[in-house]
């Protein structure tokens, strides 16, 4: 009987160690989203600075408030495994770049707009946790922005944006492997149409 | 004859062409008709391109915000006895009332639904759909297919449309009425496929400009969206629908390998 009662224990000692482990600061994740908003709507879209510094200080804000590593890998799905360093290495670079400008457009569209916080949701990947938001448009429902952050070290970064229930990693995830399934050129067909679309010029 | 007349104008009241729903399975890698939807997408995009996108942009160009929206509002107000019947379907008696409230309320005080009074009044506007029921009942969507004039759609949201057809409330509230019946529910269908195009024409332009395949994702954020619609017993948080696993597990080794490189 002590022999079963000392194994639950160390059962549960165990479960709730793995349990501790996987725990995201939830609090924490949400002050992290507030704060790059505050920072991307506050000192970015409404400040009164040049295009050239507001370009500058939203590419420094998104590379430390995104993963693109982590969304980059994800994003390439099954070909990430196949494909060599360089075309890695490549392919991270020009899909961080396209982000940055891409982004930095659609920022624009929320000026003069606050994102309105709805507390967290779990998520079953470890170290991760869904920030709830919402946007008031200009006319109709809000919008609903999910942000899904993911805690290293003590760090926090946004590895996905749900905006109205769309997932814009697996978006880009279908995307990416629909084009290279239907390309012969494969991923360095994908690397040379994305690095086109960032020579693209920006359109306001 | 009318119901023919009927039908176009829900097409163009679902007005779109190619650009417009962004609703959304989740098992992207099965599109069963794919051949065809890609050269039905194709079509699509010709027809928004050529026709609805120059209209759209034309009514932006002579009309304000204010405008567009109290117009947003009429043809929005008109559609909520179809919202009304859809929660009762659903078994959402409470919802009901108020999309009939609604209705009565912005019909008479809102000038035909010009002024969102209700809205003041606790009344919040909820569309339901034919669509949203069948959910409800636990019909499975279905295959993805791409509806001429239409775009997106799935087995089951194609069938929620047809419903809606049937059911179109100007079609029905001007039946007796031999020479305005068939105008007024063609003009209702226009002008819901130039509004919907209106207000969607930047978000639509923003994820085709950065897109290598307009056609997935387009496929990808409809089928996402329709995830949202769940049956009556299913007990799943929204959530669920969007905690994939990223399947990463050596992402640290990755890196190091790509850092090493860089030195």
């Amino acid at each position: 009987m002590k022999k079963t009662i000392m194994a639950a224990a160390a059962c549960l000692t165990l479960l709730l160690g793995s349990n501790v482990r996987a725990e995201v600061n939830a609090q924490g994740a949400e002050a992290f989203v507030h704060k790059v908003t505050d920072e991307g709507v506050e000192d970015i879209i409404n400040a009164n600075i040049s295009q050239k510094e507001k370009d500058a200080r939203f590419e420094k804000l998104f590379n430390s408030a995104l993963d693109l590593d982590f969304i980059g890998q994800f994003v390439l799905g099954r070909n990430w495994k196949t494909a060599t360093p360089e075309q890695r290495k490549e392919f991270i670079k020009v899909y961080r770049a396209l982000n940055i400008k891409s982004w930095s457009q659609r920022f624009d569209e929320f000026k003069g707009k606050d994102f309105d916080f709805h507390g967290t949701s779990p998520s079953t990947s470890a170290n991760q946790v869904f920030v709830n938001t919402s946007v008031k448009m200009d006319s109709g429902e809000p919008a609903k922005v999910v942000w899904r952050v993911r805690e290293k070290n003590g760090q926090f970064k946004i590895v996905d944006i749900i905006i109205e229930n769309v997932s814009l990693a697996i978006n880009a995830r279908n995307e990416y492997s629909a084009f290279i399934k239907n390309n012969p050129g494969g991923i360095n067909a994908l690397i040379a149409d994305l690095q086109a679309k960032l020579k693209n010029p920006v359109k306001k | 004859m009318n119901k023919l007349l009927s039908f176009f104008s829900a097409l163009a009241f679902c007005g779109l062409v190619s650009g417009c729903a962004l609703h959304g399975n989740t098992d992207h890698s099965v599109d069963t008709f794919e051949g065809y939807n890609r050269a039905m997408f194709k079509f699509n995009y010709q027809v928004d391109k050529y026709i609805l996108r120059p209209v759209a942009e034309g009514y932006r160009a002579i009309t304000n915000q204010p405008v567009r929206e109290s117009i947003r509002g009429v043809l929005s107000n008109v559609r909520e006895p179809l919202s009304s019947l859809n929660h009762l379907l659903q078994g959402d008696i409470k919802g009901s009332g108020i999309s009939l409230s609604r209705f009565v309320v912005n019909t008479t005080l809102g000038l035909g639904g010009l002024f969102d009074v209700a809205e003041g009044w606790g009344l919040k506007k909820d569309t339901a759909s034919f669509n949203q029921t069948l959910a409800k009942w636990c019909i499975k969507d279905g295959p993805y297919i791409v509806l001429p004039f239409i775009g997106p759609a799935t087995a089951r949201s194609t069938a929620g449309w047809l419903f809606e057809i049937a059911l179109d409330p100007v079609y029905w509230a001007t039946q007796h009425n031999g020479s305005l019946k068939d105008r007024a529910s063609i003009s209702y269908g226009i002008m819901q496929a130039v509004t919907l195009k209106e207000t969607t024409m930047v978000v639509t332009d923003d994820l085709e400009r950065n897109s290598v395949d307009y056609y997935t994702t387009m496929r990808s954020a409809y089928l996402q969206n329709q995830k949202k619609l769940k049956c009556f017993n299913d007990t799943t948080s929204e959530t669920d629908n969007y905690d994939f696993d990223f399947g990463i597990d050596d992402e640290d080794e990755v890196y190091n390998d790509m850092e090493a490189q860089d030195e």
